[in-house]
């Protein structure tokens, strides 16, 4: 995977292009606005790391400008600044997530990921643990062997399996299946009651995919790898 | 008067109506004096007058004298029967002739009277065998009389009034003069009274502009249709307002730009001493990057909590329009934020909304930690009935990741952690119950000041809980701590619910 990562920090960008690196990334920095519009027009990337405070040319302009050729491209914004003005305009200049520093590098890496897995660079394919799935044909495979998934079953999977690590609602699986004819409105309560016959079933089939969808009290489903 | 007590109205009263009083009670005298002295001129000219016709009529004849006064005369002296002129003439003085034996004598019998002078005093006569005595203003004349100028007597003549009428007199004369005065100043008081009142209520005006502020407020007062003197002492208190403004405006800036010119070296120092420790091969230079990596993080914390602090001021706030939200939403967006987090530190982090099933949040079925099938199944995650309240969710959403951040740093490994939105009469309450060690009472006053910390472990700032209670109370909130049972920590926020 390709990443940009435009930061006039030396130090900073030095230690982010190692840990992105060993965290397979292949990485090309830009110390400066310039630079990163240089490498935008000239390379193919997947996802790009902004600071908003680069010299020569602005983070925000460098972004703007970009959105005018790449609307698609996954931007996060690593910034000092850190108020709801400098949020809203990184945001409304069509960034995609926004990070302060100083940050967790699990926590970018993670963000990053979400990006990725929304993109289309993941899109296609999608694998945890012994599990992996394909948009494509709309299968998912345990241990290579091929998993008899009903459509809502397949679009709880492929949710889950977007969000990995973070809490799915029960409203956000309503929605997904609200795309379906079959699906019972959101508000009914009876989609409730099948969201959780729906996890239970899921929860079987998952068996011994080395994953576990974890109930979250009050909130929703979140899936995970399974701990040893 | 004492300091405390001074007061500016009091004053001015005093000074204004104290002295007009004073001047008035004088004047009251000198005018009963005055009306006395022209009431006693008028009496003494008519005794005199009386006293020298009375002398003409009395004649020496030889050795004794001839007192010629016909009845006509008597009836004239004693006209008036209310007003009776009595009359008595001795001679040697002292010596009865005729009139009045009663009549008071002159004060003192001069050796060589003052011959053909008439003298005037006041005395008191019993009248008509009564026992009650009447005053009377007397005039006497010594008269010399007698044919050999070697062998001259003396007589005297004395003719009394009663004092009554002359009393009348001058108190009419003095209330004729004293009643439209007294009128005068009960109406100058009143006058001085409202003005005096009106004069100093911009002055009370002004004292309640200043003394409701709060010591963050630093707007300028605003005082209209004051007079000059008050003008230009709230101009005064104005300019050093702006003046004490600029300076925290500016210290804040300070701050608040050197936080954020921390930020990207800390993240630097952060990511460098993360990169380090990852490659370093075990041993002691692995404990010294560990440490050192803990102390960049807590800087990094501490950086960012101030921030947050900063935020909380008013001067940012005013750059914030509050809108109307779901707090049960906020809530549940925060807490599925920091879910991974939790779960990473092996805390069992929770919602728990107005409209819950009561048998999902029953202990048995939450003790079972990863889920089980539907019967059992709690992930509500429905929304609940709105709890809506007015107010910055950004700040919102700070104050209740720190209160969940501390939760997960306090409570320990293993704990449970829940957060709850409900309506609690006329506000929306929001808590977060965890099951670790609790705040002692005795610190649950302290742990909101700024840079307290309860407990030494962990690597906090202690700046959490200040931050929560100055964006709650920012809101028109309440927090408070409580202890959970059967133990831990129950954080809860009111706030004022929207209409």
């Amino acid at each position: 995977m390709n990443l940009l990562l435009a930061e006039d920090d030396a130090i900073l960008a030095d230690a982010l292009c190692e840990q992105m690196r060993a965290s397979g990334f292949t990485v090309e920095h830009a110390p400066n606005g310039a630079v990163a519009q240089y490498l935008l027009a000239k390379q193919q990337f997947d996802v790009v790391v902004l600071d908003l405070g680069l010299p020569m040319v602005s983070g925000i302009d460098v972004l703007r400008q970009l959105r005018q050729t790449d609307a698609s491209l996954p931007v996060l914004i690593l910034t000092a600044l850190d108020s709801l003005e400098d949020r809203v305009a990184g945001l409304n200049a069509g960034a995609d997530d926004y990070l302060t520093k100083p940050f967790d590098f699990p926590e970018l890496e993670a963000r990053l990921r979400a990006l990725l897995r929304r993109s289309r660079a993941l899109k296609a394919s999608t694998e945890l643990g012994q599990l992996s799935m394909q948009r494509e044909t709309r299968s998912a495979q345990v241990r290579g062997e091929m998993l008899e998934l009903s459509p809502r079953e397949f679009d709880l999977l492929d949710l889950l399996l977007t969000h990995q690590g973070r809490v799915i609602t029960k409203e956000q699986i309503n929605q997904a299946w609200s795309g379906d004819r079959a699906a019972p409105s959101a508000s009914d309560g009876a989609a409730t009651n099948a969201v959780e016959v729906y996890i239970h079933r899921l929860r079987r089939k998952l068996e011994g995919a080395q994953v576990a969808i974890r109930t979250v009290r009050g909130l929703g489903y979140l899936l995970e790898l399974e701990r040893a | 008067m004492s300091p405390s007590r001074f007061s500016l109205k009091r004053q001015l009263l005093l000074w204004l109506l104290l002295p007009q009083v004073v001047l008035w009670l004088a004047g009251a005298v000198f005018s009963y004096r005055l009306a006395g002295r022209y009431a006693n001129e008028a009496v003494d000219a008519t005794l005199l007058q009386a006293t020298r016709s009375l002398a003409r009529q009395v004649k020496p004849m030889g050795n004794g004298l001839l007192i010629d006064f016909p009845r006509a005369a008597q009836d004239v002296l004693e006209a008036d029967p209310s007003d009776k002129l009595l009359y008595t003439v001795s001679s040697p003085p002292g010596q009865f002739i005729l009139g009045n034996r009663n009549l008071p004598s002159p004060p003192a019998m001069p050796a060589s009277p003052p011959l053909g002078q008439a003298q005037f005093y006041d005395g008191e006569i019993e009248s008509d065998g009564a026992r009650a005595v009447s005053p009377v203003r007397v005039a006497a004349l010594y008269l010399q009389f007698g044919e050999n100028p070697r062998a001259q007597q003396t007589m005297l003549v004395q003719v009394a009034r009663s004092s009554a009428n002359r009393e009348l007199l001058a108190r009419r004369l003095l209330i004729d003069t004293m009643l439209p005065l007294s009128v005068l100043i009960v109406l100058m008081s009143m006058i001085v009274w409202a003005g005096v009142g009106a004069g100093l209520a911009p002055i009370a005006r002004l004292r309640r502009l200043v003394e409701g502020r709060k010591p963050n407020d630093l707007r300028p007062i605003e005082l209209d249709a004051a007079p000059q003197e008050l003008r230009s002492l709230a101009q005064a208190i104005n300019d050093l307002l702006e003046a004490v403004s600029h300076n925290v405006e500016a210290q804040r800036r300070f701050i608040s730009d050197a936080a954020h010119q921390l930020r990207t070296p800390l993240a630097g120092l952060k990511s460098q001493s993360e990169l380090a420790l990852a490659e370093a091969p075990p041993g002691p230079l692995t404990m010294r990057l560990a440490r050192v990596h803990e102390g960049a993080s807590r800087s990094a914390h501490l950086v960012n909590q101030l921030l947050a602090l900063a935020r909380t001021e008013p001067e940012s706030l005013q750059r914030q329009t509050p809108v109307r939200f779901d707090l049960g939403r906020l809530a549940r967006e925060v807490t599925a934020e920091l879910v991974p987090r939790a779960l990473q530190q092996n805390v069992d982090l929770g919602y728990d909304g107005p409209d819950s099933d009561p048998e999902c949040t029953s202990p048995s079925q939450l003790d079972d930690r990863h889920g089980a099938g539907p019967e059992t199944d709690d992930a509500d995650g429905a929304p609940g009935r709105p709890v809506a309240v007015v107010g910055i969710p950004l700040l919102l959403r700070e104050a209740l990741v720190n209160l969940i951040d501390n939760a997960l740093r306090y409570a320990g490994r293993g704990a449970r952690v829940t957060v709850q939105v409900h309506e609690a009469g006329d506000h929306a309450e929001l808590v977060v119950t965890d099951n670790g060690p609790g705040v002692p009472e005795a610190l649950r006053e302290q742990v909101f000041e700024r840079f307290f910390r309860a407990t030494h472990e962990g690597n906090g700032c202690g700046l959490g809980l200040a931050i929560v209670k100055e964006i709650v109370e920012r809101h028109g909130g309440r927090i408070g701590l409580s202890t959970a049972r059967p133990r831990g920590l129950r954080v809860s926020i009111q706030l004022p619910i929207a209409a």
